[in-house]
């Protein structure tokens, strides 16, 4: 199938779904006022925004906090468009409105090649039409994809912005003076013959006040965005008082714990709960179906969770394997190998003559990459609290999708999605973990047989480790070939692994969920769409399903993908004896903005340099998320043992809201990735995950991180992602400069010498 | 048992093996210490015992019987912050935030044994798990509230 073929079937699948869909008006996103719960002395001027009786200002935050500094970027940008101080402007928890669905993150995962978005042919227009007018109807409200501000940077500021004239409106009304001779400092609306207002005083009229023409503030008025603003959220998780889900206290709140089959997909037969209902505190045992594919179990409730636990692991249990057959991780890379062999896989990106240009190749290398599964492994274990009560469910839950948690919940009590009230906390982490919601589906079933009682299930360290939705596993082979001019001019590259989203789709939106798996982009995201200008280039990715529960891991494709792609760049450079910076920059002249990112990385890490003998610099470029890293890494080796001293990084993210939370996310990027590319990898043998907890899936520490250094490519474009970007070109550039180092070139992960 | 927790005596009606962390967190509502692993690797329930730093989800309560227990709730007030405290919010340290009660009892621990830590100091001393991966600000942050001059390059042990 061509892709124009499966993107028209898909857009007429889904469109198919939503009757009369295409009859209804484009929709705004500003929202009504109405849609906020009333409250006395406070006014909604639209969705997104209220005005309090002082005059300070309430968001509605429609994205969770997981760290990536969510709940102060968007404040900002309400606090520079209504020209009021960013403390004063507190957030609210949104509603399930469609106002609020992240429309950015769905059309992101349109899979345009990246020339295609540049040029934006029909095509390209048509599909982002399409998807993000049914991204609006649907209104999934998540946080992923690095999208939060992206998603917000219109839609936020244009909410702000018609308050603002509102209020102004209503000044200008009440005053009898022109617009144009008002001014706002600070939230207090003035004129110069003296007369002022806040906005609390002038939001019951504002509120029935047309905005008139909106316009947004130019870049050169900006007196916020732009500033690294101290994050909001941080006194309170300097001093114990941050709550995040495991810190729900309800009164007569029982606790939970959870023991899933240890075999994948399997689950429990004959239980014996009697000696365990027999300790103290317990009170009951309730049985767990197996969600989505995932392993079949059982929760005990008791007092505490440590009692509960204790009772759990106590019960002896007869675990029956899944019926299709114990999964083997082993044995999934061998067929992965096979099915590089076997199958077409669906062209994802196809140019020049490929064929052609290898027939008649002066040189060729190939290579075949690795990558396995991994874990999560979220420092806060899965939990949510749930209360079934008169028809009633109320969740509070630390996730990225609180709707599907709604969803999810009113389909297991049999109550309406408006029955369910989903109260979102901080998150102890999240890196796509918390796109799922099994422990929300797990935690209302147990709920149910609790009589009205708030439960807390949390999963244990093992559980979280051993019933993960896993980075899933790949394989890829990289060819290249050099032409008659002695020029790298091909490259075709293949890959085999499970697709994520037709199975995150099937889970938790099965409305999107179609007959057959659509091409999925979040899997050959940067393999398909590499800048580099190989005048010949072929991308296939062959879709396999091995039973595996996958799900996205931060950065998703992009985690493995620019290990192969990057490390294969640094391959052909010395092949062709180049060095790897000359040949990419060579490979990246029609590139202007690629070439920027990585020549700041490479000036600032003093790229061919001097270095203290026994160290090696290597490089790595990746494009992700709408924003463009270059990483430069200096190894060497202790007793053996692989140490990064420094990693230099440049970004362009397009716009930046806050460049202190962007040198915060590329930080912990490094460490996020350097601990996948040192030590992450998961085992599955006999259908059961090997590594348990953190003694065997180990983190990297604070002894082993390296010096980060994050610059900034300034940039007017819109604001491209933040969260992810930094991890992919880490691997790779560890990965080039132990072969600088070594002349080993390590081709899987994690790297071992 | 009776427990002292933060300067004051705490009677707690609890099995003697249960780890301080769930009486804490279950029995006492003090929610501020975390759990993150219950075999004592990551850290995130780092308390003080007698000043030292404990990993509360594998020390049964009963074996504290009669020493100092400090939680995150204790480490500093509202009116007068621990000067780790004000370095972690200088720094901007935390991102999600979840490890850092951890983070700040295991560097209180240190600062009171080593007021002017070296980085072998730190490294040795700071082995929670950090999995937003905050530990260069970490160091900084210790460091700052050492009193070491601020602003000066991050120094690192080879």
């Amino acid at each position: 199938m061509k892709r124009r073929t499966w993107l028209f079937s898909a857009a007429g699948a889904t469109g198919a779904l939503i009757v009369g869909w295409g009859l209804l008006p484009p929709r705004s996103r500003t929202g009504s006022g109405r849609i906020w719960p009333p409250a006395v002395g406070e006014v909604a001027l639209n969705g997104w925004i209220k005005i309090l009786a002082d005059g300070a200002v309430v968001l509605a935050m429609p994205r969770s906090e997981m760290g990536q500094g969510v709940f102060t970027a968007l404040p900002m940008l309400v606090a520079e468009e209504l020209d009021v101080a960013l403390d004063r402007v507190y957030i609210a928890q949104a509603g399930a409105d469609t106002i609020f669905g992240n429309v950015a993150m769905l059309v992101a995962n349109l899979p345009f090649h990246p020339q295609a978005l540049e040029q934006r042919p029909a095509v390209v227009r048509a599909g982002e039409w399409v998807v993000s007018k049914v991204a609006r109807e649907l209104g999934i409200n998540a946080t992923g994809g690095s999208s939060s501000v992206a998603d917000a940077w219109t839609a936020l500021r244009l909410a702000a912005a018609t308050a603002r004239a509102s209020l102004l409106g209503a000044a200008s009304l009440q005053w009898r003076l022109p617009v144009a001779e008002l001014t706002v400092n600070d939230g207090v609306v003035s004129h110069p013959s003296g007369k002022s207002a806040h906005y609390g005083e002038l939001a019951r009229f504002a509120a029935a006040t047309p905005p008139g023409t909106v316009t947004l503030k130019e870049r050169k008025d900006w007196k916020v965005i732009g500033q690294s603003a101290p994050r909001r959220d941080i006194p309170a998780k300097v001093n114990g008082t941050a709550r995040f889900g495991l810190d729900v206290r309800l009164p007569g709140m029982l606790y939970a714990a959870i023991r899933l089959c240890p075999m994948l997909g399997g689950s429990p037969g004959a239980l014996n709960a009697n000696a365990a209902l027999a300790m103290p505190g317990v009170e009951r045992l309730v049985r767990l179906p197996a969600y989505a594919g995932s392993s079949a179990g059982f929760a005990v409730v008791g007092k505490s969770w440590w009692q509960a636990q204790q009772a759990a692991l106590a019960v002896p249990v007869d675990w029956h394997q899944r019926p299709a057959g114990a999964l083997d991780s082993h044995r999934i890379e061998r067929e992965l190998e096979a099915a590089l062999q076997s199958e077409e896989g669906f062209t994802f990106h196809s140019q020049g003559e490929i064929d052609q240009a290898e027939t008649h190749a002066s040189r060729q290398l190939e290579a075949v990459y690795r990558a396995p599964y991994l874990a999560h492994a979220a420092l806060e274990p899965m939990n949510c609290t749930a209360q079934v009560k008169g028809g009633k469910v109320f969740l509070w839950v630390p996730t990225q999708v609180p709707q599907m948690g709604a969803a999810i919940a009113a389909r297991i009590a049999g109550v309406g999605v408006e029955d369910v009230s989903v109260t979102v906390t901080l998150l102890g982490g999240g890196f796509g973990r918390r796109l799922e919601v099994d422990y929300v589906a797990q935690a209302v079933r147990v709920a149910m047989d609790c009589g009205g009682r708030p439960v807390q299930l949390i999963w244990s360290r093992e559980e979280d480790m051993t019933h993960d939705f896993y980075r899933p596993m790949h394989v890829a082979v990289l060819r290249a070939t050099v032409d008659a001019q002695g020029q790298w001019s091909s490259l075709r590259i293949k890959s085999a692994g499970d697709a994520i989203s037709p199975r995150w789709m099937e889970r938790g939106i099965p409305l999107l969920a179609g007959p057959v798996d659509l091409p999925d982009k979040t899997t050959v995201g940067g393999l398909f769409d590499l800048p580099y200008g190989f005048a010949s280039q072929h991308m296939s990715h062959v879709a396999t399903r091995k039973g595996v529960p996958v799900g996205f891991w931060r950065s998703v494709g992009h985690s493995h993908n620019a290990f192969f792609s990057e490390s294969f760049m640094d391959e052909l450079a010395f092949e062709t004896r180049q060095d790897p910076l000359a040949l990419r920059r060579q490979l990246l002249k029609d590139q202007p903005r690629y070439l920027a990112v990585l020549d700041l990385a490479a000036s600032q890490a003093g790229w061919g340099g001097e270095l203290p003998a026994g160290r090696a610099r290597g490089i790595a470029l990746h494009e992700s998320f709408g924003s463009i890293v270059a990483q430069v890494a200096e190894v060497s080796l202790l007793d053996g043992r692989i140490r990064v001293h420094r990693v230099v990084c440049a970004i362009d993210c397009g716009t930046v809201v806050n460049p202190g939370i962007v040198a915060q996310q590329m930080e912990g990027s490094v460490v996020f990735a350097l601990t996948a590319a040192l030590y992450g990898k998961v085992d599955i043998h006999a259908g059961v995950v090997q590594q348990k907890n953190f003694p065997d899936y180990p983190m990297l520490l604070l002894a082993q991180t390296p010096v980060v250094a994050t610059h900034i490519v300034p940039s007017t474009r819109p604001p491209g992602g933040v969260g992810e970007p930094g991890v992919p070109p880490l691997a790779p550039a560890v990965a080039n400069a132990l072969f600088a180092l070594t002349a080993k070139r390590l081709r899987a992960l994690p790297l071992v010498l | 048992m009776e427990l002292q927790i933060n300067g004051k005596p705490v009677q707690v009606d609890a099995d003697p093996a249960m780890p301080l962390l769930w009486v804490l967190r279950d029995l006492l509502n003090m929610t501020g210490t975390k759990f993150g692993c219950g075999v004592a690797v990551c850290g995130a329930c780092t308390v003080r015992v007698d000043g030292q730093a404990v990993r509360s989800c594998v020390t049964p309560a009963a074996t504290l019987v009669g020493k100092r227990i400090q939680t995150i709730e204790a480490l500093g007030t509202p009116g007068k912050p621990h000067a780790l405290q004000l370095a972690w919010i200088v720094e901007q340290v935390p991102q999600c935030g979840y490890c850092q009660s951890g983070m700040l009892m295991a560097a209180a621990a240190l600062l009171e044994k080593t007021p002017k830590p070296t980085d072998a100091d730190i490294d040795a001393a700071m082995t929670n798990i950090c999995r937003c991966g905050t530990y260069q600000r970490i160091r900084v942050a210790i460091k700052r509230a050492a009193g070491f001059p601020p602003g000066g390059p991050v120094k690192k042990r080879a």
